[in-house]
């Protein structure tokens, strides 16, 4: 069953669509974000004007990017999906030919409003093509070896390009992310076990490869591995960042130490307090309670997702709001994993909580999305 | 897997016997075919999601779990394993006598830059020069980039600064705890405390090294961690050193001199309850040493202690208290007091002449030179010299600054007869203001011997070698009151404080040797309340001109005396004393004015 024949029975049109929106993904979108202006107002001082108010207008933008786009029929975005992937990797070349763009060190601060674009672009509109590929590909052929080798091409160019930005986190969450819809699309678990062998293969060659001229990874790269594995070896060095987020963590204890009272972050102890590791000043001034709100709320949005995935009537809404889920989880599991020191440090946001403006714009963009295949579920 | 034919031959037989169309059959079973395929296939897919909603719960419940554990962890600081030898910080507290703070400390920071750790050194080299204006954008781009991988760029700053140079965003820009020692009263005392600066220099922090006064002199004693953040007492009187030294600055304008001094010392312990010295400084910002000219014209320069000078006429006394002492004369005992006395081919002459003879209370009161020197020709040189080492006139003072021992005094190189009439009025040995201070605290004090202190309840009480006998004490400090009613020092009576002293004018050597006529040290030491000796003060004033009347007057009379006065006037209140109620003040009679 296809959206054309969906298309016969009834799909909402016109300004009834707003009746159909899933409202309660868009207040809990709006709760998750207001606890990032929280918490950009605390690690600011008190002064709004630093961060919390371009977060705000950053997303109100972003909102009525989401409602525009969950307006647009999501036969569309499903057209669209090619285009979008083809736009998306034309500039993640233009940035590897052309992009003097301070690529080659930080990704833990934000430089300028040219750094995110492409891969950021990327991490939807490569959801986006897979969803459409396998809406388009007949059922049968999923577990076919070539069309595997195609779906399989289409995740790696964009992550090959992303990896020699260089730009770990990016790439791991573009490969998981492809992984989950190529799973959802019904692709032969073989595939999958081959891919993890191969994976703890190559992780073992990166390891030895270290010291040698034949070299995989930055020698950051090997520094952040030994800091997970033993951030107190550092811990003024590579390890300080997880040691103090580690002890804000600790000393917000199960209640907090109150709103504007951590220590770790107004002190300045925690490094890119209000990017990458704003869960921790959360955690500190709201302690676990407030951490496990938080981790609550994005476990209702993912549920809606799920849900809105499992009712879809058609393959393509299904598994872009899939992909689109599991994208998101990602981000954040990876983001409180790697604060709380169960994953290496690969810069990864909080998504809607970190200050950032163009990951916040997209990601909603794609709740978007997400809404249109909700809205226009035939009913 | 068993295929059911689309067209099983059977159905597609029968039917046609009832004539209906097979294709019917056919089409029926596609459909349930492709119905069969659909829901297969959209039970794979669900299971794949809830296999997938597993992996996400899991991925909930690990970050969770995480959560809760470290929620019940207690913190624990990361202890630094290579940063060298701990810097001992946290200098301990100075207070005056009351616990009022004097020195404390300050925690600032410092800004320094790991040069590795930059993203943009341009960047951040523009946006530091508009937080501190005095850095040059250029050339901190130059040393950021140089190659260096460690650099500091301000030993200290203020928390406003801290905070702008962190909203640069700059993670090579780095900020170390700096604990700076701080004066809250600014000048206040500032030759008793010295100042500080800042030693070895570390990341995560810095030693702080006393430079002067007591923080020098007491320097391993604040740092000693073993203390336990006890401070060090001082035996100073933070309001009676503000009151000194206010009058003193006031009075130091209106006589015109170019420095000028005072002690104020407690008689039974010798702790020091005002020090000061002018022209002083800030101990916050120590000026930088002179280094050319004359030391003593440096601020840094402590006139009290460091200051050694001739101290003129007030070295009578001693001569008088040594003379009573041994029985060489009694309180009414008249003295030739014709001038000139000659010795060898020296001349002794007064002021201007008071007759053929005196009394010895009238030498005193008069401030005669001739009678002095007769006096101390009847004790000769080797009791005199024997008798002004033990007032320690002989040594430095042993009092607790660094400076102290700089203050030595300046004897004669051969202690000879004509040395012994010279030094009985004042000249030929030079001391320092504290030196007078202890010497007439010491008569003050029954004969006790007083050595001055600046630590609060160091010493014990009434415990000195017996100087002069309580008598002779008695009887000097019966002298010295009268200068004060009928002598020379006639302005420096205060009502209800009875004040007893004696004042000195003693011209100023030249360089080239020889005396200036027209610069002169006046002093007046004085002791009050004289029944019951409490406070000695001494005041000197260098180079003091009053200039209210037709003629410029510099004794210390004029000078000195007045300040003084005020300074008991106003400071007596503050050190608790009582003004003796009813007692009328004494009746001057003519107000006489003499020179030494």
């Amino acid at each position: 069953m296809s959206y054309l024949e969906s298309n016969l029975k009834t799909v909402p049109v016109g300004w009834r669509k707003i009746l159909f929106i899933n409202w309660p993904l868009v207040f809990l979108l709006a709760a998750v974000a207001s606890a990032g202006f929280v918490m950009l107002y605390s690690v600011s001082g008190g002064r709004p004007e630093i961060w919390a108010e371009p977060q705000m207008k950053r997303f109100g933008l972003g909102m009525a990017v989401m409602l525009a786009a969950a307006f647009v029929p999501i036969w569309l975005w499903r057209n669209l999906s090619a285009l979008g992937y083809g736009v998306a990797l034309v500039l993640l070349i233009a940035v590897e030919l052309f992009g003097d763009i301070g690529m080659g060190a930080q990704r833990w601060l934000e430089i300028g409003p040219l750094r995110l674009q492409p891969s950021e672009l990327m991490k939807i509109t490569l959801v986006m093509m897979l969803a459409a590929f396998y809406d388009w590909l007949d059922v049968d052929k999923v577990s076919k070896p070539q069309w595997v080798a195609a779906a399989a091409a289409l995740i790696l160019v964009p992550t090959a390009l992303v990896l020699r930005q260089p730009d770990l986190g990016t790439a791991i969450l573009l490969l998981m992310g492809g992984g989950v819809v190529m799973f959802a699309a019904g692709v032969s678990l073989w595939y999958f076990g081959t891919v993890l062998a191969a994976v703890g293969g190559l992780v073992f060659a990166v390891l030895e490869s270290r010291g040698t001229p034949w070299q995989l990874l930055h020698d950051y790269q090997f520094r952040r591995i030994d800091t997970f594995l033993d951030p107190g070896s550092d811990p003024l060095g590579a390890g300080y960042n997880i040691m103090q987020a580690q002890i804000a963590l600790g000393s917000g204890g199960w209640g907090g130490r109150g709103f504007m009272q951590g220590t770790q972050s107004r002190l300045n102890f925690l490094p890119e307090k209000h990017t990458d590791f704003i869960f921790t000043t959360l955690a500190e001034e709201f302690g676990f309670v407030g951490a496990f709100s938080l981790l609550m709320l994005y476990a209702l949005i993912l549920g809606f997702c799920l849900h809105t995935a499992m009712s879809a009537r058609d393959r393509y809404s299904s598994l872009v709001t899939i992909g689109i889920a599991g994208t998101f989880f990602l981000f954040f599991a990876v983001n409180m994993s790697m604060v709380m020191g169960l994953m290496p440090v690969v810069g990864v946001p909080l998504p809607l909580v970190s200050y950032g403006g163009t990951a916040m714009l997209i990601l909603l963009w794609a709740f978007g999305i997400v809404q249109s295949a909700h809205v226009h579920r035939p009913r | 897997m068993i295929r059911t034919p689309l067209r099983p031959l059977a159905r597609i037989l029968s039917a046609r016997e009832r004539g209906e169309n097979p294709d019917a059959i056919e089409r029926e079973n596609i459909r349930l075919r492709a119905e069969r395929s659909a829901e297969r296939l959209r039970r794979s897919a669900e299971r794949r999601l809830y296999v997938m909603a597993g992996f996400f719960g899991l991925g909930f419940l690990a970050v969770g779990v995480q959560m809760g554990a470290l929620a019940a962890s207690e913190p624990v600081e990361p202890r630094l394993a290579s940063s060298g030898p701990a810097i001992v910080a946290q200098r301990a507290d100075i207070t005056d006598r009351r616990g009022r703070v004097l020195a404390t400390n300050l925690l600032t920071h410092s800004l320094y830059a790991q040069t590795r750790d930059m993203v943009d050194p341009a960047r951040a080299a523009q946006e530091l020069a508009k937080i501190f204006p005095d850095l040059d954008p250029d050339r901190l781009t130059r040393q950021l980039t140089d190659g260096r991988s460690f650099m500091w760029i301000k030993r200290r700053i203020s928390p406003e600064q801290m905070q702008a140079v962190h909203d640069i965003g700059e993670p090579g820009l780095l900020f170390g705890p700096r604990e700076m020692r701080l004066y809250p009263n600014g000048p206040l005392a500032a030759h008793v405390l010295g100042g500080a600066r800042f030693g070895t220099e570390g990341v995560h922090s810095a030693e702080v090294i006393g430079v002067a006064g007591v923080e020098r002199a007491f320097d391993g004693w604040l740092r000693d961690p073993a203390n336990g953040g006890a401070p060090l007492v001082l035996s100073l009187d933070l309001s009676v050193q503000s009151a000194v030294e206010d009058l003193l600055d006031s009075g130091m304008k209106m006589m015109n001199a170019k420095g000028a001094t005072a002690v104020l010392m407690e008689v039974r312990t010798g702790e020091i309850v005002a020090m000061a010295s002018l022209p002083d400084f800030d101990p916050n910002d120590r000026p930088a040493p002179l280094l050319k000219g004359d030391a003593s014209d440096s601020p840094l320069f402590n006139r009290a202690v460091q200051g050694v000078y001739e101290l003129g006429s007030t070295f009578k006394v001693f001569a008088i208290a040594q003379a009573l002492d041994l029985g060489l004369v009694a309180a009414d005992t008249m003295i030739p007091t014709k001038g000139p006395l000659v010795w060898g081919r020296f001349k002794i002459n007064d002021f201007h002449s008071y007759g053929a003879q005196n009394s010895v209370t009238d030498i005193l009161v008069k401030s005669s030179n001739v009678g002095t020197a007769r006096i101390a020709t009847m004790i000769g040189p080797e009791r005199q010299r024997d008798f002004l080492t033990r007032l320690g006139f002989t040594e430095p003072t042993q009092v607790e600054l660094t400076e102290a021992p700089t203050g030595r005094p300046l004897l004669p190189a051969k202690w000879s007869d004509i040395s012994s009439l010279t030094i009985s009025y004042g000249h030929g040995l030079s001391a320092s203001p504290l030196h007078l201070a202890a010497a007439y605290a010491t008569l003050a004090n029954g004969g006790r011997r007083v050595t001055p202190t600046l630590v609060h309840g160091a010493q014990p009480k009434g415990a000195g070698e017996q100087v002069v006998s309580p008598e002779a004490a008695a009887q000097t400090l019966a002298m010295m009151r009268a200068v004060v009613t009928r002598g020379t020092a006639s302005f420096g009576e205060v009502r209800g404080y009875r004040v007893a002293g004696k004042t000195g004018t003693a011209d100023k050597p030249r360089p080239t040797g020889g005396y200036y006529d027209d610069k002169v040290i006046a002093t007046f030491a004085s002791v009050f309340p004289v029944d019951d000796p409490q406070y000695v003060l001494v005041l000197t004033l260098d180079e003091p001109v009053e200039t209210s009347g037709p003629e410029p007057r510099r004794t210390a009379g004029w000078t000195a005396v007045p300040v003084a006065a005020e300074v008991i006037r106003r400071t007596a209140p503050l050190l608790g004393l009582r003004p003796e109620v009813g007692v009328e003040p004494e009746v001057l009679d003519g107000v006489t004015l003499v020179r030494n």
